[in-house]
């Protein structure tokens, strides 16, 4: 029984690995989540852990009163999202995105950076 | 007899809670960007197309002298609608008396009807009714292991995950917190077999969860291992206390404080826990609880991922 207990989830792992695809979680953002950069970046790149569906997937970028500071349309592509920025100066900005993955598995989050030393 | 009235219960009450949906439907348990995983000992605030297999729990049981009991479960989790779930499962248990025999074989077959009644992404708050059903007859009655009644249990879950404080609580923001609290009756009052009353019982637990997926993608990416930032650290506690119906057993509360951690990836996960009796009555020792769970929606998207009855909700065009 023990080892059919072990086979079993082995088998169905196998099989899902050959089509699969899953929920896209942010892997890393540039500028980091949470981090202070010196310079106004000029764009923000979001890193997913799934390809992305480019109709349905988006983020903006917001500074501390909510008004936009990106340039409107993101680049999307595979499992990355580049947006540019308008010139910013310092202070705390909010990257607010939702993702579509390929298999139509959605998820949302939002992070701030700081530019300077506010 | 049995069976079709715990089924004609468990319709009647679906078909009472439908109307009171409002929640816009995720496969497991998202919530905004808030990651509920499915914890051992309780269950999380979700329905959800999930397969646990196994858990493997050893303990050693609260009798004097202690006996060593091993139990392996299976369990499967499939939403009909985006918001309606039924779950079916069974566990395999031996218990070794030191000196005695070996008793083994299945529990009762369990099932649970579940309804989404609220996800709320923006507050990262879930809520869920259940009807938890023991079909009695269907375990190793004669062991003991399964019983010759029927045990149902109403509950209700919750999730809250603490993204909803302001900025400035910076870490505590990676926290969340699951419960569920359930009131268990069987389906007679008297085990003739035992000669004992069989009680109703307040059943309830919690987990504190702080999620290292959250941290690195909303507050703060600290640049960790990958393995760390994969990582839900947790403590659970799982409890029950008899309420009613129960003369000549004991009325005390049992029950286990579990602290342990999950490791999340994209098609499972991977949970251990310590299991920590909280009081003698409720096992002899520390034991462990082990479990291997597959997310369906994701290893299956477009088959056995899906709602029995309709496609998952369409995505949705985003304003910006």
């Amino acid at each position: 029984m023990r080892t059919r207990i072990i086979l079993v989830p082995l088998f169905v792992m196998a099989l899902a690995t050959t089509a699969a695809q899953a929920h896209a979680f942010l892997d890393h953002a540039s500028p980091l989540v949470g981090s202070t950069v010196p310079a106004a970046p000029h764009e923000v790149a979001l890193t997913f852990t799934q390809n992305l569906e480019p109709a349905f997937s988006s983020v903006e970028v917001m500074d501390g009163s909510g008004a936009r500071v990106d340039q409107g349309k993101a680049a999307i592509s595979g499992n990355t999202m580049h947006i540019g920025l308008k010139a910013i100066g310092p202070g705390a900005y909010r990257v607010r995105w939702h993702a579509l993955s390929v298999d139509t598995h959605t998820t949302e989050g939002s992070f701030t950076f700081h530019v300077g030393g506010s | 007899m049995v069976r079709q009235s715990g089924c004609s219960r468990v319709f009647t009450l679906a078909l009472l809670l439908l109307p009171l949906s409002f929640s816009n439907a995720l496969a497991h348990c998202f919530v905004g960007a808030r990651f509920f995983p499915a914890t051992l000992a309780i269950d999380d605030p979700c329905v959800a197309d999930e397969f646990s297999l196994p858990t493997v729990a050893w303990s050693k049981t609260g009798d004097v002298p202690p006996a060593n009991e091993w139990d392996v479960s299976a369990e499967l989790s499939k939403r009909i609608t985006e918001d309606l779930g039924i779950s079916i499962g069974d566990t395999w248990s031996q218990i070794s008396p030191p000196g005695g025999p070996k008793m083994a074989g299945f529990g009762d077959l369990e099932t649970t009807l579940q309804y989404q009644l609220l996800k709320d992404s923006s507050h990262e708050t879930a809520m869920l009714l259940g009807l938890i059903a023991d079909w009695g007859g269907t375990g190793a009655s004669n062991s003991g292991i399964g019983t010759p009644y029927s045990l149902l249990t109403p509950t209700f879950y919750f999730g809250q995950g603490f993204g909803v404080l302001p900025d400035q609580a910076g870490w505590l923001r990676a926290f969340a917190v699951t419960g569920q609290i359930g009131y268990q009756f069987p389906t007679t009052s008297y085990d003739v077999a035992q000669g004992t009353y069989i009680p109703q019982v307040l059943t309830y637990g919690g987990s504190v969860q702080y999620s290292m997926p959250y941290l690195k993608s909303e507050i703060v990416d600290l640049q960790l291992p990958d393995f760390i930032n994969h990582l839900i650290p947790i403590v659970e506690a799982q409890l029950s206390t008899p309420v009613a119906n129960n003369f000549g057993n004991s009325p005390v509360t049992t029950g286990t404080i579990n602290p342990g951690a999950i490791w999340v990836g994209s098609y499972f996960q991977v949970g251990l826990e310590a299991t920590i009796p909280v009081n003698r009555a409720s096992g002899a020792g520390v034991g462990f609880l082990g479990q291997l769970h597959l997310y369906l929606d994701d290893m299956f998207p477009a088959t056995i991922g899906q709602p029995l009855l309709g496609k998952s909700a369409p995505p949705q065009k985003l304003s910006f």
